[in-house]
């Protein structure tokens, strides 16, 4: 997965505006920062730069193999 | 979800059945019927509505978003931002690192000789008129972004925030923008909805910037997921020109995690973003996908020490010979540097020069890729993105005005050619974007002062409203997902849209036709993050449309356009954008319109033009 | 055989709060930071498995109380006390530590951000701890100071030991980087262990003292 986890998450939401690709939501009951669409992310890292606990990890490979121009 | 296909009930199977031919036929058939169905997490009905009233609507919140707010505000005009992410955020800003600033009084050459070089590396692709204005205004933003703080921070919602809370300006973030609103003739407003909280929100505007940026096939390598071609698609949708779509950005990416964007950039990301000065290349063409081609699928990049890269396939994309000496003027190379987002390099900076030549995406020395990397990459990271600034809705002045009235735009979403189809001036996309963005405001600002408030007709208010919503009232569908992926496996691969060929393109064409007419119409949503994802991919497939036919009709190869059956340069017939339109019929037309010169409103694809 | 006795106590004590949280730290599968971090991580943890252990290093361990010299009781305790006081009186401060070392977020916008997250439960359990564990630390400090009866003194540090306590671990296990299933449990489990200790104590054996 591309964003794998957040561990120690505040609820700030700074990650949940900074994700240009709506990957993280808030979850209601609680309260905290949730992947929620991972298939979307775009390893950009802008919600791990953005925490401001440091809560975030990313790795940089996605599920399946992406399409590209050759390979 | 398995479950459900068994104890499907009758209802639910007549409800289906009844929801598309297609279906039905399928359901007929006694397949399996699930992959199909739409589960709505919300109700389509209850959502609620909201109509908010402005000036001047700015839609964006990168670096040309957050100048035509401020400069529209400071120009007496009343203000709203929208963004489909966050200020600061989204989009291409958050990662574009360098900032060119003419400083007249370090630079050797002066502006005429600047344009004169543009020009030259652009092979006249490029529009003089705003290639001299981003001279003449980027060190002015760049000094008003260091007063905001801009240089101070790696990430730019802070600095940006600042002169727009300062001013008080309102702002909706995470609101998609659907459509534009034409009414007697002229923009009227917009229209979309929020992805956080159930809504469907219009504004009523005299004027709309679209700082919507450029866009791509949410490809993998690039941070460009979010930008689908929204602001062109809506602004072609009510009849504007845009033009552009024949160029390509043509950034690699690692072979290994070609996704990863972060890593493909070393830290990049992460550096605080400098200024640059004149360095003007013949950067992000297709120089690298020519080579694939030829060779089997094999671009290897070398690095320093690991065998000096030739280029030993010959032929391929021109390119000037002052553009291709070995130092400084940009020969083959795709690293970070291209397109102005790494800060300038100096002496004894912690990352070793790159060479010419050692490509490549961008990797971090020493930590980035895998032991030995430096080999294999990948082509198509920036897929279904053209050229900065060179496509987008074309201008009728240097005032960042399009073909409809009281519609602006500026920075990527104007195709205003300022560096013209292969990308020139290093940095000079985000000090674009500024430059663009403060005229389109103070031009929007100073237009709103005559016009009166307009009330959009009910009957208008509601037919958007149906359209913004029907992906979540579809009973089934196709995911807005598997319609993009199948989309990526059309346009991306190396041979249609990189080195084009007319019977190739034809056959995507069919394809992409294909998905437009029997698969767009069928998008489902069961929430509001697919909802986004469905208009997404409906521009997607448009602008991938565009695509095809501006490069069918571009029967020449010039900058970052390559055809394979076509492979020179046609000064004959060619010294022409294209720009294109919607037909009174609904149909996509085409048209040239000669370099260095402006359009007009009426379609000009009648006007000869030998000299 | 006296001193095995209390060798074997301490021996207990020393597994149950410092090897225990040491051992599920290692064994759980979690995301290694920077080595800085990770130590300040681990430190942290075991500031605060200290604090849990504060129950069994004090008259409330009756036993061990019995073994060993009451003074030498107090010392434990207040040596342990100052101990995880002086690290977790850190911890806000420990959490945006990468802050410095990066060029986005700078360290006060991230700490302000931390403690204004009001919309946060877990962040307001934390505030609250953190003061509760300050008017501990102070009424501790100053225990001579405030000329209080033995009893009410004893009572007041008891109490409000419970109210930090709950907080605090309410906190951690809402919102711990390292609270997974095993490390909730255990912390559930020390300190349901050392509340019915202290109630037992407080309530019951009052009068024997």
């Amino acid at each position: 997965m591309p964003i794998k986890s957040i561990n120690g998450c505040i609820g700030c939401e700074e990650c949940i505006k900074s994700c240009p690709t709506d990957v993280i939501r808030l979850n209601p009951d609680s309260k905290k920062a949730e992947i929620l669409y991972p298939e979307d992310c775009q390893i950009c890292h802008l919600c791990r730069m953005y925490c401001p606990v440091d809560a975030i990890v990313i790795t940089p490979d996605k599920s399946i193999p992406v399409i590209v121009s050759w390979g | 979800m398995k479950t459900e296909t068994n104890n499907l009930s009758r209802r639910k199977f007549i409800a289906l059945a009844g929801g598309g031919v297609g279906f039905a036929a399928i359901a007929g058939l006694g397949m399996n019927i699930d992959w199909a169905l739409n589960n709505p997490e919300i109700d389509a009905d209850t959502i609620l509505k909201n109509t908010i009233n402005t000036d001047v609507l700015v839609v964006g919140g990168g670096m040309a978003g957050l100048f035509a707010a401020v400069k529209a505000h400071d120009a007496g005009a009343k203000v709203m931002l929208v963004s489909k992410g966050r200020l600061g955020a989204s989009g291409q800003t958050p990662f574009a690192k360098g900032i060119f600033a003419y400083d007249k009084e370090k630079e050797k050459l002066s502006i005429d000789e600047f344009v004169a070089k543009v020009s030259r590396s652009a092979l006249g692709t490029n529009n003089q008129t705003y290639t001299r204005q981003l001279a003449e205004h980027s060190l002015a933003r760049v000094n008003e972004l260091k007063e905001w703080g801009f240089f101070e921070s790696s990430l730019y919602n802070k600095s940006f925030s600042k002169p727009i809370e300062e001013r008080n300006i309102p702002m909706h973030e995470r609101v998609t923008i659907t459509h534009l609103i034409k009414e007697d003739d002229r923009v009227v407003g917009a229209a979309g909805f929020s992805i956080d909280e159930q809504k469907v929100l219009f504004y009523q505007a005299k004027s709309v910037i679209l700082c919507t940026g450029a866009g791509g096939f949410k490809p993998n390598g690039f941070p460009i997921c979010d930008l689908t071609h929204d602001g062109t698609v809506m602004a072609y949708n009510i009849g504007a020109k845009v033009t552009g779509k024949e160029w390509n950005d043509g950034h690699p990416a690692r072979g290994e995690n070609p996704a990863a964007c972060y890593d493909g950039w070393g830290d990049m990301f992460e550096q605080k973003p400098s200024t640059t000065s004149i360095e003007v290349r013949h950067d992000l063409g297709v120089d690298m996908n020519y080579m694939a081609y030829m060779s089997g699928g094999v671009a290897q990049m070398g690095r320093p020490g690991m065998g000096k890269q030739e280029n030993s396939v010959s032929g391929g994309p021109y390119r000037p010979e002052e553009f291709s000496s070995e130092k400084g003027q940009g020969g083959p190379s795709k690293d970070g540097e291209k397109d102005g987002k790494r800060p300038p390099r100096k002496d004894g900076e912690d990352r070793p020069p790159r060479k010419e030549g050692e490509d490549g995406p961008p990797g971090k020395e020493g930590k980035g890729g895998p032991p030995g990397m430096g080999g294999g990459v990948v082509g198509g990271s920036s897929a279904g993105m053209s050229i900065h600034k060179a496509e987008g809705l074309v201008p009728i002045n240097d005032t960042c005005e399009s073909t409809i009235p009281g519609l602006y735009a500026a920075g990527d979403a104007l195709g205003s050619y300022m560096a013209g189809g292969i990308y020139t001036q290093i940095g000079s996309s985000l000090s674009g974007s500024a430059v663009q963005g403060a005229i389109a405001g103070e031009t929007a600002a100073k237009y709103s002062k005559n016009i009166k408030a307009h009330s959009i007709s009910a009957s208008k208010l509601n037919a958007i409203e149906e359209d913004i919503l029907a992906p979540l009232k579809k009973e089934a569908g196709y995911s807005p997902a598997w319609v993009t992926q199948t989309l990526q496996s059309i346009m991306i691969p190396n041979f249609i849209i990189y080195i084009k060929k007319e019977n190739l393109m034809k056959a995507a064409l069919a394809y992409v036709e294909e998905l437009r007419d029997h698969h767009v119409p069928h998008l489902r949503a069961s929430n509001l993050h697919e909802l986004r994802l469905a208009h997404e991919t409906k521009n997607m497939v448009i602008s991938a449309e565009m695509k095809l036919r501006a490069s069918l009709m571009r029967k020449e190869s010039r900058c970052s356009h390559y055809r394979l059956d076509y492979p020179e340069l046609d000064n004959e017939n060619w010294q022409a954008w294209i720009n294109i339109f919607k037909a009174e019929d609904g149909t996509m037309q085409l048209e040239k319109q000669p370099f260095n010169t402006w359009a007009t409103v009426e379609t000009n694809s009648k006007v000869e033009f030998n000299s | 055989m006296k001193t095995q006795s209390y060798i074997l106590r301490f021996s207990v004590l020393i597994i149950t709060f410092i090897g225990m949280p040491l051992f599920l730290y290692f064994s759980g599968n979690f995301q290694k930071r920077t080595t800085l971090m990770e130590t300040i991580s681990i430190v942290t943890i075991l500031g605060f498995s200290l604090l849990l252990s504060q129950f069994f290093t004090s008259r409330l361990n009756y036993k061990l109380m019995k073994k060993i010299r009451m003074v030498n009781v107090v010392a434990i305790h207040r040596f342990i006390g100052y101990l995880f006081i002086s690290i977790l009186i850190f911890h806000p401060f420990f959490i945006i530590i990468p802050k410095f070392f990066d060029n986005g977020v700078t360290p006060s916008d991230a700490f302000l951000r931390l403690i204004t997250t009001f919309s946060s439960t877990g962040i307001i359990l934390g505030l609250i701890a953190y003061a509760s564990m300050l008017i501990l630390m102070i009424t501790a400090f100053f225990r001579f100071k405030l000329h209080l009866h033995y009893k009410t003194w004893r009572n007041l540090h008891g109490y409000l030991t419970l109210f930090f306590v709950i907080a605090a671990t309410w906190h951690v296990v809402d919102m711990g980087r390292h609270s997974n299933m095993s490390f909730s449990i255990y912390y559930i489990l020390m300190v349901a262990i050392g509340m019915f200790y202290l109630i037992r104590t407080n309530l019951f054996k009052t009068a024997k003292k």
